[in-house]
């Protein structure tokens, strides 16, 4: 069985050795290539063509989102794990809009880096459960705050089953054939979750997803 | 810190402080001699005046009496003429009746005449010089002399008065007449004389005072315009003082403005680097360890449970000093603002405001580019933050409102909160103070508006530099 390469991105030699260290435990996963700043990431993706950069989202000379931007730009087969210490929301809309399918907490790296690494090889992406917790926490203190509605109680059935879908990475087509819908239909649907949920753009949609706990 | 800063202060202050008493008390004198000098001038010139007043007065009274003297003088001199011309003249009629065939006068009538001049010569004033006195006495002998004729001649019959008048009028009252013509020329003459001496005198009077006059003039012109010097020197040495005070304080207010701006920008600059340590060094160490313990938990067999425990003990200390350095670390410097820019960095403070506080904190943006100056950035974001904590901290808000816009050579931010508000013009704390400093380093404006119970509205407008052209 091929094993998942792994570029790992951190201007701290001590954390790259301890991330290189829970890797190379795994008998399925192998660190390719290590990066000191965003722009040897980048050239190292290039180079290198790992399956998945694990890499930290403040780092010297280009940031991890510009990083990721311009990996994904060039090579959208990568998948990304972005690591920070971060659990806001701006970061994680950020990151994701920059192209990441994981978002990782450092904190917690030690215990969910396989999983995260794991699920972002499959396509799948990967959410440290705190930042679910933070996110969910902001929003219904909001709300409460507010007065205002979960607008997530707007959704019919359908719609929800086709926001997982969709927030799990699944194309038009793909939600289509699993739901055994037209194409047409799961687009109505899918703009009418945009709409219910005042959300612009897909990274929106997975944030909101990661918030209420339907994707991790 | 340059050293001017440090030296600068407390030289300005010495100077103040120890010359200070000396030039007031300089001053003092100074003002004390030019009030003095000020009243001799005006005692001066209101006694001139006063005096020359008076001499002209009492000139003008002196002129009037001799004038009025000579008249009076004149006119009893004159009545004695006339008068004499009437007794004469009654005298000879009476003596020439019959020659002249008429009728003559009366002798009372002629007496009459005679106590006429009499009473002129009585009328003349007595109070002239011994000169005078003595024609007047004989003028009066005259008159004696020739009352006692007259007498005789006035009881002379028709007869005797044919035979004798021409020769009576001849030797007697022609020579008489002529005589006291002269000694009345005489008088008058001497009444002339007097006059012109008198007139003379008031002459002599009138230019002594003149001179004098012209004397108090020049003595108050020479002290007006050294007054005048003296002052105009006060006041030059006056605007002289004001000039160099204001310089002084134009200066020392520049030095300490370019204080408080290095101040900010030290500030900042510390901050970033304490972050920076902070997150670098302590944290990326303590991450690792994290990492390490993590490892050593696996290496220990699960059975193994105090050493399991006092891993997990590890732990948890080590998770705990992480999040403390990552929250002081924000503090200092957030990397969101070089992470993700300026909006996100602002939605995150609010929320993380929302988080820690009761208040709801709500960011709006408009245009705003990602390529601001970090020092637009910083101060944007520190003017957020620091209104932001007055207004959960100190104002107890419910809910806040960041607005922030960009247009083409301006960024505008705007935070309003619905706290207890406060008073601008009187609570200044060192927050606002600080706010203003970071503001007016960019030459920006800011605006505070608040008042008691009406909440508070923090609006910053920054010009944008080339930096920041989106």
């Amino acid at each position: 069985m091929r094993k998942t390469r792994i570029l790992l991105a951190d201007d701290h030699k001590l954390i790259r050795g301890g991330l290189r260290l829970l890797v190379e435990q795994q008998t399925d996963l192998t660190v390719v290539g290590e990066a000191n700043d965003g722009r040897e990431t980048v050239s190292l993706a290039k180079s290198l063509k790992p399956d998945v950069v694990v890499m930290d989202i403040g780092m010297p000379n280009l940031n991890g989102i510009e990083a990721a931007l311009q990996i994904t730009e060039a090579h959208p087969e990568i998948s990304i794990v972005m690591l920070s210490m971060h659990s806001d929301e701006s970061y994680v809309l950020r990151a994701l809009k920059a192209g990441a399918k994981g978002y990782l907490l450092k904190d917690s790296a030690e215990s969910d880096l396989i999983k995260a690494v794991h699920a972002v090889a499959d396509g799948k992406s990967f959410f440290s459960p705190a930042v679910s917790k933070v996110l969910l926490d902001d929003y219904v203190r909001k709300l409460k705050r507010s007065g205002a509605e979960d607008a997530y109680d707007l959704l019919t059935p359908r719609e929800r089953e086709i926001l997982q879908l969709v927030a799990e990475g699944k194309s038009n087509k793909d939600v289509a054939n699993l739901l055994n819908l037209s194409v047409y239909t799961v687009e109505t649907h899918r703009s009418n979750i945009m709409e219910k949920l005042h959300l612009r753009g897909i990274p929106e949609l997975i944030l909101f997803a990661v918030r209420r706990g339907i994707i991790s | 810190m340059p050293a001017f800063s440090k030296n600068a202060a407390p030289a300005l202050r010495r100077t103040s402080r120890e010359d200070e008493p000396e030039a007031q008390r300089h001053s003092q004198h100074l003002r004390q001699l030019l009030l003095i000098s000020f009243s001799w001038l005006l005692a001066l010139l209101i006694g001139a005046g006063v005096d020359a007043l008076l001499a002209v007065r009492r000139l003008d009274r002196a002129s009037q009496e001799v004038s009025r003297r000579f008249t009076v003088r004149n006119h009893a001199l004159g009545t004695i003429v006339i008068s004499v011309r009437y007794y004469d003249d009654q005298l000879e009629r009476f003596l020439l009746q019959d020659q002249l065939q008429e009728s003559g006068p009366d002798p009372a009538e002629v007496t009459n005449k005679i106590a006429a001049v009499r009473a002129a010569l009585l009328d003349y004033p007595p109070d002239g010089d011994p000169d005078e006195q003595l024609l007047l006495a004989a003028m009066q002998q005259q008159l004696q002399e020739q009352e006692t004729s007259c007498a005789i001649v006035l009881a002379w019959r028709s007869d005797l008065r044919q035979k004798r008048a021409y020769q009576f009028i001849g030797q007697q009252l022609i020579p008489w007449r002529t005589r006291i013509f002269e000694l009345s020329a005489q008088i008058s003459s001497q009444e002339e004389r007097r006059l012109a001496v008198e007139n003379l005198t008031v002459a002599t009077r009138f230019q002594s005072l003149e001179s004098r006059l012209v004397w108090l003039v020049s003595l108050s012109l020479v002290a007006g315009v050294l007054m005048s010097l003296v002052c105009g020197w006060y006041i030059l040495r006056l605007e002289r003082q004001a000039r160099l005070r204001y310089e002084a304080l134009a200066r020392s207010r520049l030095e300490l403005e370019g204080l408080s701006a290095r101040l900010v920008e030290a500030q900042e600059e510390e901050r970033r680097n304490i972050s920076r340590e902070l997150h670098d060094e302590v944290g990326q160490s303590l991450g690792a360890l994290l990492v390490e313990v993590g490892q050593l938990g696996k290496l220990v067999p699960p059975e193994d449970r105090a050493t399991q425990a006092q891993i997990v003990q590890i732990k948890s200390v080590a998770e705990s000093a992480v999040k403390s350095i990552r929250d002081i670390a924000l503090l200092l410097r957030p990397p969101m603002l070089d992470d993700l820019g300026l909006v996100p960095a602002l939605e995150w403070q609010a929320r993380e405001i929302s988080r820690r506080s009761d208040m709801e904190v709500e960011v709006h943006s408009e245009n705003v580019s990602e390529t601001l100056s970090d020092e637009t950035k910083v101060t944007v974001y520190r003017l957020v933050q620091e209104a932001l904590n007055n207004a959960a901290t100190h104002a107890s808000a419910k809910n806040a409102r960041v607005t922030i816009a960009q247009n083409s050579d301006k960024i505008t931010v705007k935070i309003s909160d619905d706290g207890q508000g406060f008073d601008p013009g009187r609570q200044r704390g060192m927050g606002i103070l600080g706010m203003e400093e970071r503001v007016r380093r960019l030459g920006g404006t800011l605006t505070i508006a608040s008042a008691p119970g009406k909440g508070a509205t923090v609006e910053a407008e920054l010009p944008l530099h080339k930096a920041d052209s989106p």
